[in-house]
């Protein structure tokens, strides 16, 4: 990134091959919604190009990626409070409209209602969660991208957790 | 130790990132705290459950995206470049031609000011200037007309003479003048009067009625002294018709010998 700093903006392009995939779990795993996921990964590409010159490369660049990456989402959603809509909510009630009661279908099922009670977490709670179970990133590295000591990181992962679990139990029932 | 006290070992514990020590000190805990080891167990299987929830792939269309933007974002930074590149290199070229010009601009700036400061200020301004010293100098030369006339009447010959003299300030001596100054050169009792009269009449030679007058005034000369300075005079002056007025000179019989000798040389270089 410090060489795209300083010019050579070609190199943009192999953080690109780097990067995207993981930055696009994040964005899908926070917005589940894979065309728009796929523009805001767009959106913070260009951001990172526009703001280069903002790159310290004191800390880390996928620290930089995901701050960038999270004021992207929080634009998104002041813009569009009111129309929230989640394709893997639509999926998961076709699924659970079928017919076949069979173990693969149990386990689709069960896997659909556990992405139900992903969307039902806070967007914090989401973002944790993410960040650790998705992005599988050390509670050491969150703690830089949220700015947070790495106890608070453990103690608020374990608190989203516990109320996944509640809400997935909820479900269930 | 309260049970709360272990959430944060609850997430390392699920995510494997315990070191071996709080690993065990966790295990001594829910060996002997059920609920919080039926917690850990559902915890770590909802974990698990979250890992097959599957992270769609993004498209290819996402990489195609990227890369237009890529190069769409890489010209425009160009052409800002470039632009600024043109603006620095024209920058450079102006520090550059001003050691190679600068005598011509200078130049060039001072025709231009000196022009146009003339045009506008210089004819007014020097319109009325002339006028008003034109005005000044006509008064001071009617001023010294005037007082080299009331000096030439004056009784005493120093002053006479000093009246003579601001003659030659005159530069235009009018009729006024000339009458005077020959009626001084014929009619003055003191001789050194007469002779810078003379003087100044010589100046004045230029006037047709100056040198009518010295030739009339041969004649009407009596003092050898005047003789000779005029004969000098009129040799000077290249006058062929004195010299009728000094053979009339000749005739008289009680004239200087030296004077005659004089006059008679003089008429002899004159034809």
């Amino acid at each position: 990134m410090l060489k795209v700093k300083a010019g050579d903006l070609d190199r943009m392009g192999m953080l690109f091959e780097r990067y995207n995939r993981q930055l696009y779990g994040f964005l899908f795993h926070m917005t589940y919604q894979r065309e728009l996921s796929e523009d805001m990964v767009q959106q913070v590409f260009y951001k990172m190009l526009k703001y280069r010159h903002t790159f310290t490369g004191t800390g880390e660049y996928i620290h930089w990626m995901y701050s960038i990456a999270r004021n992207v989402l929080k634009d998104h959603w002041r813009k569009n409070k009111q129309q929230v809509q989640h394709e893997g909510v639509e999926a998961a009630e076709t699924i659970a409209g079928g017919l076949v009661p069979d173990e693969a279908f149990e386990k689709k099922q069960a896997k659909a209602e556990l992405h139900r009670a992903m969307e039902k977490l806070s967007e914090s709670q989401r973002e944790i969660l993410a960040l650790s179970r998705f992005q599988e990133l050390k509670c050491q590295e969150i703690a830089e991208i949220l700015g947070m000591t790495e106890g608070t990181v453990k103690v608020r992962i374990h608190r989203a957790m516990q109320e996944l679990k509640s809400i997935y139990v909820k479900m269930e029932r | 130790m309260k049970c709360e006290l272990y959430e944060e070992l609850f997430t390392g514990w699920i995510n494997k990132e315990l070191s071996a020590e709080e690993k065990g000190a966790l295990e001594q805990h829910i060996s002997g705290c059920d609920s919080c080891r039926n917690e850990l167990q559902a915890l770590q299987q909802l974990w698990g459950h979250m890992g097959q929830i599957e992270t769609p792939e993004p498209s290819a269309n996402m990489s195609v995206k990227f890369y237009a933007m890529l190069d769409t974002y890489k010209e425009s930074v160009k052409e800002q470049r470039s632009l600024w590149a043109d603006i620095k290199y024209h920058i450079s070229r102006i520090w550059e031609w001003q050691p190679r010009w600068p005598m011509a601009y200078n130049l060039a700036m001072v025709v231009i000011l000196v022009g146009s400061g003339y045009l506008f200020f210089g004819k007014n301004k020097s319109d009325d200037q002339d006028k008003q010293l034109k005005a000044l100098s006509s008064q001071v030369h009617e001023l010294k007309q005037t007082m080299m006339l009331a000096l030439l009447e004056n009784p005493s010959a120093s002053e006479r003479i000093r009246g003579v003299s601001y003659t030659s300030e005159i530069k235009h001596a009018d009729k006024q003048v000339i009458d005077a100054l020959l009626a001084t050169l014929n009619n003055d009792p003191n001789v050194n009067v007469r002779l810078s009269t003379l003087d100044a009449l010589t100046h004045l030679a230029g006037h047709a009625e100056v040198r009518e007058g010295l030739i009339k005034s041969i004649v009407e000369q009596d003092s050898p002294l005047m003789q000779l300075a005029i004969a000098d005079v009129m040799l000077k002056l290249q006058e062929k018709r004195s010299v009728g007025s000094f053979r009339e000179l000749l005739k008289q019989k009680d004239l200087d010998h030296g004077v005659r000798d004089k006059i008679k040389q003089t008429i002899t270089q004159l034809i």
